[in-house]
């Protein structure tokens, strides 16, 4: 591949992961929307929203570290997208690997909690206090499906992992040869995703939207961005890692998206879980789930 | 005259003059002059390289040669030193001397643990390596001494270790003299791994003690955090970037050199079940994950480093343990990175105390609007400690992963990993609390630090990014340590590893991320409105009115749902055993003094005579 098609790729797959992520906002909004017997929003809402909030009047800063909170929360997933292969591209995923992939997601929320916390507000401290915990909560056992899955494919690298699963159809799919690993898997995005019962970090009534409460604008912009890109990227690394990854993109597409409803749709019927239940709750099933499917692969 | 010998000659001077005149104006331009060209020295000098002087000890020839694996450890040696009196040059060291503290003292015990590390490194027979390694107990006591009353408490409470850890490695010595014949290392490789399997064991454990304290490694670590923490701000960065790694040195020497680790695979205590391999791998991952998650609840950012500085050292043992060239690459790479972040971190540290006159998380913040620069150190460093791309520590860490991942480790794996999320929620405390946050009243009038410290700061956090981005740079001299300790040398490239497994490129990882945060900065001021500065008190807090006598900061409970759910696991338990072996120790030299000096001092000496004269008859 000459040069001129790599930085191709690398300038359209965070542009695809971004009109993806926009959709899956939108199916999330209608799923809700449906359990609770609303219309919901139309088509084109997310990117309204995004609009808005980046052309708002009342743009509130506190500081230079503020905004590079927001930059790098974008910044990051932006990089991220690039490490992972859709149909047709690969980008630099041959170069990175699932590993380093896991870790470069780590940014946006390093970046996040350096925004939040120069806003000097006790609510968005708090809420960083316990995001983090919900990280502590859903990597551990994240990682040991990452290890599960590098070990049963012999690599860590995701253009393998996909020739692997597409070699012999869906028979050969990792949630096929896996299957226990692919529900701990399920369940650890889940509560990566933190959305409901996981959203004890936000808690609107309680601190006020924590890291969101000194946002405004561009900045909840950005974060609106972010999340777009967070949906895609949970959903494609799952379905890269046990769904075959993408064949093309219309089954590639369908995929994502179906993975995305699975919490989704469970998501808005939960009342929440208190920081210390998060973590006994996700070091408990998916962890267990997890070390029993790598002990099933290794054996 | 070899170059080895001009090293020595010069650190021999250094730490002279540092005694001598360390107070003075020039010394530390002139120190910092010397240890640039002995790095210069050491970088250039052909291996291996012998000393031109030695002597006889007991009819054994008692000489020094630097090998690639010595030489790894003492450029990180020098350079630390570097970093270390560059930022005393100034202001630091300034007010350090208008404190009534002794400059000359700092300066020549920090030059004597240089000349120490080198003897040390460099031994080429174990007599050698006693001398490095008493030389370089006692000189890291005179540095950990140097922080009046607390840090003297602290070094005293050193001591016995140090000399637990001297007997033992001395133990160990005339052991391996008495079934060797030899204490030559070059001969010693060849016999040690043919004795059998109890000597083997016995000579681990007794070796192992005495390294392990050095290291600091589980359970006899409790030493470490307040001497290293409570030093001086150069003498803190330098132990907790290099001193404590002696203890590594030695392991590396033992364990794959002389013991070699097929045959630490051998020594298994339940029926093959469980090796002395695997004892020392997991107690490297309990020495990741205990430390790391006892600097969480730290309050002071220089325990709180210092607890980490325990914590990573578990992370180069493992991967040296793990023994592949990926794991060992990481493990001794990791020596190197954790080096250049950690003495910034610990720099940054004593920067904002020089500012503010505290460490402690609980009475700090906001004061990234007030010292700029030495925030951007602290960030670096902290993502360098938390192991995240772009900084270095992400690629040593990566590599012991990948180890663990080919070698098929799940749950060590699994320990690593739980030590980098516990420091990502330690250090994030860390920088919250001193940089973040609601900037005090009494903080408002604070300065950037001084350009005297800020330079070496930010000279080693530019090291720390460079070899992320590049590691190929440092990773030239860990294969050189990989090939002088007989492990497989792992292939790099600049950007890291090709590999069609699993490659590592952080020239193209790094690069998209930055090009990530250009578009995502692209978007944020070019797509949005203009923002407008607030005031820090006006934000929203859910109808409460936040103002400056309100205490926002707080440390004590962080996370504080994290801690209902491990609260209850700390229990203290090292602390406990650490007092109950005092007092056992304390109650049998008293019964023995009861017995020799009150209940029958004429029998014990009469006793004593006769077996003095029957072992001189006997001779």
């Amino acid at each position: 591949m000459n040069m001129i098609e790599l930085l191709t790729e690398l300038a359209v797959m965070p542009l695809i992961a971004f009109t993806i992520g926009l959709f899956m906002v939108l199916m999330m909004r209608k799923i809700a929307a449906k359990i609770q017997r609303r219309v919901g929003p139309p088509l084109l809402q997310p990117l309204y929203d995004i609009v808005k909030l980046y052309a708002k009047k009342t743009q509130n800063s506190h500081g230079l570290v503020h905004d590079i909170g927001i930059i790098m929360a974008v910044g990051g997933y932006i990089a991220a997208e690039t490490m992972l292969p859709v149909p047709g591209m690969n980008g630099i995923a041959a170069k990175s690997g699932l590993l380093a992939l896991a870790y470069v997601i780590m940014i946006p929320s390093l970046g996040l909690a350096l925004g939040v916390g120069q806003c000097a507000n006790p609510n968005g401290s708090i809420g960083i206090a316990r995001a983090l915990t919900a990280m502590l909560a859903y990597d551990v056992p994240f990682v040991i499906i990452i290890f599960g899955a590098s070990w049963f494919y012999g690599s860590n690298n995701l253009i393998d992992i996909v020739a692997h699963q597409q070699a012999g159809g869906i028979a050969t799919w990792g949630a096929a040869k896996m299957p226990v690993l692919a529900i701990a898997a399920l369940f650890s995005m889940y509560a990566m995703l933190g959305k409901q019962p996981f959203e004890i970090y936000v808690a609107p009534a309680e601190i006020a939207t924590g890291p969101m409460v000194e946002m405004g604008g561009k900045y909840l912009g950005g974060l609106f961005v972010m999340q777009c890109f967070q949906l895609f990227t949970a959903s494609a690394i799952y379905v890269t890692m046990f769904l075959g990854g993408g064949e093309n993109w219309p089954f590639f597409l369908v995929k994502l998206f179906a993975i995305i409803a699975i919490p989704m749709s469970m998501a808005f019927v939960f009342p929440r879980y208190r920081t210390e239940d998060v973590l006994a709750v996700v070091w408990r099933w998916p962890v267990l789930l997890g070390l029993a499917g790598v002990w099933l692969v290794m054996h | 005259m070899t170059s080895l010998d001009l090293l020595l000659i010069l650190s021999g001077l250094t730490t002279l003059a540092g005694f001598a005149f360390g107070n003075h104006r020039a010394y530390p331009w002139l120190a910092g002059i010397v240890l640039t060209a002995q790095i210069v020295i050491l970088a250039s000098m052909p291996l291996p390289m012998a000393a031109g002087f030695g002597f006889e000890m007991f009819g054994h020839p008692v000489g020094w040669q630097m090998d690639g694996f010595g030489r790894f450890f003492a450029l990180i040696t020098l350079g630390a030193a570097l970093a270390s009196v560059a930022y005393t040059g100034g202001e630091w060291g300034e007010r350090y001397a208008a404190g009534g503290k002794n400059l000359r003292w700092l300066h020549g015990a920090l030059a004597g643990n240089v000349l120490a590390m080198l003897l040390l490194l460099a031994s080429g027979d174990l007599i050698a390596f006693f001398i490095g390694w008493e030389l370089t107990s006692w000189a890291g006591f005179l540095l950990m001494a140097q922080g009046g009353e607390r840090a003297l408490r602290a070094a005293m409470r050193y001591v016995p270790y140090a000399m637990a850890g001297a007997m033992a490695v001395l133990g160990g010595l005339v052991l391996s003299l008495t079934w060797t014949g030899t204490l030559d290392l070059s001969q010693l490789v060849m016999l040690v791994p043919g004795l059998a399997n109890w000597k083997l064991a016995l000579l681990l454990a007794l070796f192992g003690t005495g390294f392990a304290i050095k290291m600091g490694l589980l359970p006899v670590h409790l030493w470490q955090t307040p001497a290293y923490a409570e030093a001086p701000g150069a003498a803190t960065a330098f132990l907790g970037a290099i001193s404590s790694r002696m203890g590594l040195f030695g392991f590396g020497l033992l364990l794959v050199k002389l013991i070699t680790l097929t045959r630490l695979a051998d020594l298994s205590f339940i029926d093959g079940l469980f090796s002395a391999r695997d004892l020392i791998e997991w107690v490297a991952a309990l020495t990741i994950v205990l430390p790391t998650f006892t600097a969480l609840k730290q309050n002071d950012a220089r325990y709180l480093l210092a607890w980490h500085g325990i914590g990573q050292s578990g992370y180069m043992l493992l991967g040296l343990v793990i023994g592949d060239a990926t794991g060992s690459a990481g493990g001794l790479l990791h020596v190197f990175n954790h080096a250049t972040y950690q003495a910034a971190l610990v720099l940054s540290v004593f920067a904002v105390m020089h500012r503010t006159g505290t460490a402690d998380l609980n009475s700090m913040g906001g004061l990234v609007t007030r010292m700029p620069l030495t925030f951007l150190v602290m960030l670096l460093g902290i993502i360098g400690l938390a192991g995240l791309p772009p900084m270095n520590g992400f690629v040593s860490k990566w590599l012991i992963y990948r180890s663990l991942m080919i070698e098929g480790r799940p749950l060590l794996f699994l320990m690593t990993v739980l030590g980098t999320l516990g420091t990502i929620l330690s250090v994030y405390k860390l920088i919250h609390n001193t940089f973040l946050g609601q900037l005090r009243a009494e903080h408002e009038q604070i300065r950037e630090a001084p350009w005297s410290m800020l330079v070496p700061m930010l000279a080693l956090v530019a090291l720390a990014f460079v070899t992320g981005v590049a590691p190929g740079l440092a990773l030239n001299y860990v294969n050189e340590a990989q090939a002088a300790l007989g492990l497989p040398v792992m292939a790099h490239t600049l950007g890291g590893v090709e590999s069609p497994r699993g490659s590592l490129d952080m020239l193209w990882i790094v690069g998209v991320l930055f090009a990530g945060f250009g578009i995502g900065a692209l978007l944020f001021y070019g797509a949005g409105g203009r923002s407008k500065r607030i005031h820090q008190l006006d934000n929203y807090a859910g109808g409460h009115f936040l103002s400056a006598d309100v205490r926002y900061q707080y440390s004590d409970h962080f996370y504080a749902g994290l801690m209902h759910r491990i609260g209850p696991l700390y229990r203290g338990s090292f602390t406990q055993m650490e007092a109950a072996l005092a007092s056992a120790n304390d109650l049998l030299a008293s019964l023995m003094q009861a017995w020799y000096r009150q209940a029958v001092p004429a029998l014990t000496l009469l006793i004593a005579t006769v077996l003095g004269l029957a072992w001189m008859i006997w001779r």
